[in-house]
């Protein structure tokens, strides 16, 4: 049997397949475009191919994200920073404090030994931070958001990004390319601002976060620019899975399969 | 428009009540519907008002009061608040300013606020609500008295504070042209004991475990009922919610069925529609079962010092004073409620809200109880994200899930 986690979120639209192990069989990330219920068809039926599995051998399906609430046939709908922080216990065991930047939100997450959520904070008011901040820059730039990771390599940190707001922001770094600033140091500027903001939140949920084993999950997670500020930021090592796109929806799956072994009807 | 909005309102809830349908919060609604009627009756004698204004004794002067931020809440509750937002835009309002006022001045700006005879500023809880005050008394001509609430009891500070309300008396006396009557005052305040000693009963059983409350029944409630002290009104709604309390603590019924997790709500409620209460019952068998402004934080006034009584009610309001007394009520509340967690809404623009909240929250995980900050605007309903919301809310329950309870 198998059990199936999909996180829709505003960006992409996830899905993991595991078996009765929890062994990873399959997954899949497709864009949740406009039309997300065609999208969770999609990477449904993509990580089901992929895995050569039919789908009545799915067991039971999970949803997560944004729109949790728009898979059919779920077993049950469980927020992201649930099925995050249940993922990151799965492939990062030991992780006590989780930074997860999706497209929209952030979250800080600290956990229990056993993946439970203790306490958690998200970005509050405006999405500067997230995913579509850094998609945002990425336009100002003109640069591809997957190339921009390593574009911060060699700066010298002297430039900063102020404004809080996102569209404030993308003006901030037009000025800054017409100034003459070197793409390098906008690009720190832009990964430090992400990661001072994430830090904040983890601050408020862990003052004394700097013995606690960090990880970091979600798109974001990819640049390894944004990684290596959020290391400075808060001062510590922070594990980044293989897929680090996949994990609410690995975590999803992982809740399904236990609520099915604790008796849960399955659907 | 509004005197026959609030005119329908009445009448209908008045329907339902007298065809057996009656409940708390239907008379409790139709009390700030015939509360509403008045205002906007268009027969003068209104004053608009600070929060801890003395309203026993403003209505056993006769005079129509309520605080300028019902108008914001009445406002949003109606879903058309947006449009009286925007028009303070023109008058210097900042887009981050307290929509509970923003939301008044507009209205005002509109035609939408009844012109008073004069207006009772008060400096407690919030110099925001102050503001409105002044403004409106600028808008329409009209004299303001100022009542100074000092921050705590101490040395001569309700002396202070009562000699204020004499001269308050005096002040409105002038305008009505009626004397404060003595045993008029003695018959408020008889009333407000007597409101006071069945709202304390009320919360006492709301303590129960399971608690008969469900989120809805008490949204709102402390704070509005100070509109009503002093009067039949006050002692009626709060032996409705006293009596129907204490028939659900008799029957074993809970306000949610198969009661899970009970919660404390911080400061105000959210007013305009937002699918919470659904959320928190349906989904999760949560509830509100105290609210931080649902406590009887004064002693019952004594009838012969009735201005140094209604001095130490307004100074006791949980706003006042130090954040470490706010917060060690909280704690209190929690304790006595057997709270699993607090949900804090951060109202945008309020000192209430958002400059306490770090200290709050360190407060309540001192004794184990989590506290959810939402950054809402608990007027503006267009700065409502409802998937957003929706996911912290449902995050914190299911956090709430796995953790002990604090009183196991």
């Amino acid at each position: 049997m198998y059990f199936l986690g999909i996180d829709i979120g505003s960006l992409s639209c996830d899905a993991v397949l595991i078996d009765d192990d929890e062994n990873v069989i399959a997954s899949s990330v497709v864009p949740t475009g406009a039309r997300n219920r065609e999208s969770i068809a999609r990477v449904s039926a993509e990580v089901l191919r992929d895995a050569g599995v039919d789908r009545g051998a799915v067991r039971a399906t999970v949803s997560t994200g944004y729109g949790r609430d728009r898979v059919d046939d779920r077993l049950a709908s469980v927020t992201e920073i649930t099925c995050h922080a249940r993922g990151i216990a799965k492939l990062v065991p030991g992780t006590r404090l989780l930074v997860d930047i999706g497209g929209q939100d952030s979250k800080a997450i600290l956990m229990a030994r056993d993946g439970r959520v203790v306490d958690f904070a998200m970005n509050d008011k405006c999405a500067a931070g997230t995913g579509r901040f850094l998609e945002a820059m990425a336009r100002a730039l003109q640069v591809d958001i997957d190339e921009m990771g390593p574009l911060a390599a060699g700066a010298e940190g002297r430039q900063t990004i102020s404004s809080m707001c996102t569209v404030f922001a993308e003006s901030e770094v037009v000025s800054l390319i017409a100034d003459g600033t070197p793409v390098n140091e906008i690009v720190h500027g832009i990964n430090r601002s992400i990661a001072a903001r994430v830090a904040g939140m983890v601050k408020r949920i862990a003052p004394d976060h700097g013995a606690l084993p960090a990880a970091m999950s979600g798109g974001v997670a990819r640049n390894c620019g944004v990684v290596a500020a959020l290391r400075g930021a808060l001062g510590c090592e922070v594990a980044v899975p293989a897929l680090p796109d996949t994990v609410g929806a690995l975590g999803a799956a992982l809740i399904a399969r236990e609520r099915c072994a604790a008796g849960a009807a399955a659907v | 428009m509004m005197h026959e909005f609030f005119s329908n309102l009445e009448s209908g809830l008045s329907k339902a009540i007298d065809a057996g349908e009656a409940s708390p919060r239907k008379i409790y609604a139709r009390e700030l519907a015939r509360l509403g009627t008045r205002l906007y009756g268009g027969n003068g004698g209104v004053a608009w008002c600070g929060i801890t204004a003395p309203f026993d004794l403003l209505n056993a002067m006769g005079v129509t009061s309520c605080f300028v931020e019902f108008v914001g809440a009445m406002l949003a509750s109606t879903g058309v608040v947006g449009s009286f937002i925007e028009e303070t835009d023109h008058m210097g309002y900042s887009s981050d300013a307290c929509s509970y006022h923003r939301a008044v001045m507009g209205a005002s700006r509109k035609g939408m606020v009844p012109e008073p005879a004069f207006l009772v500023g008060t400096t407690n809880p919030c110099s925001g609500g102050l503001a409105v005050i002044e403004n409106l008394a600028r808008r329409f001509g009209k004299r303001q008295y100022v009542l100074h609430i000092p921050q705590d009891q101490s040395g001569g500070n309700v002396r202070f504070l009562a000699e204020q309300l004499r001269d308050l008396s005096a002040f409105v006396a002038a305008h009505t042209g009626a004397p404060l009557d003595p045993d008029a005052l003695r018959r408020a305040v008889s009333n407000t004991n007597e409101a006071r000693a069945l709202m304390a009963e009320a919360y006492e059983f709301a303590k129960a475990v399971p608690s008969p409350v469900a989120t809805k029944d008490l949204a709102n409630y402390g704070i509005v009922m100070a509109l009503f002290l002093g009067t039949d009104a006050a002692v009626d709604i709060a032996r409705a919610f006293r009596d129907e309390f204490a028939k659900r603590v008799a029957d074993t019924k809970s306000g949610v069925p198969n009661e899970k997790v009970r919660l404390l709500w911080i400061q105000n409620r959210i007013q305009f529609k937002n699918g919470i209460d659904d959320i928190l019952a349906r989904e999760y068998g949560a509830s509100v079962v105290i609210d931080e402004l649902n406590d009887i934080t004064w002693d019952a006034i004594d009838p012969d010092e009735p201005f140094e009584g209604i001095a130490r009610r307004s100074i006791s309001i949980p706003f006042n004073g130090s954040i470490a007394n706010r917060v060690a009520h909280l704690k209190k509340l929690a304790r006595e409620y057997r709270v699993h967690g607090a949900v804090n809404p951060c109202n945008w623009g309020c000192r209430q809200g958002t400059g306490a909240r770090g200290l709050i929250e360190e407060g309540l995980k001192e004794i184990g109880v989590p506290v959810l900050n939402l950054e809402v605007d608990c007027i503006d309903s267009r700065k409502f994200t409802e998937g957003q919301f929706r996911t912290r809310i449902e995050a914190f329950m299911e956090m709430l899930a796995g953790r002990p309870s604090p009183w196991s």
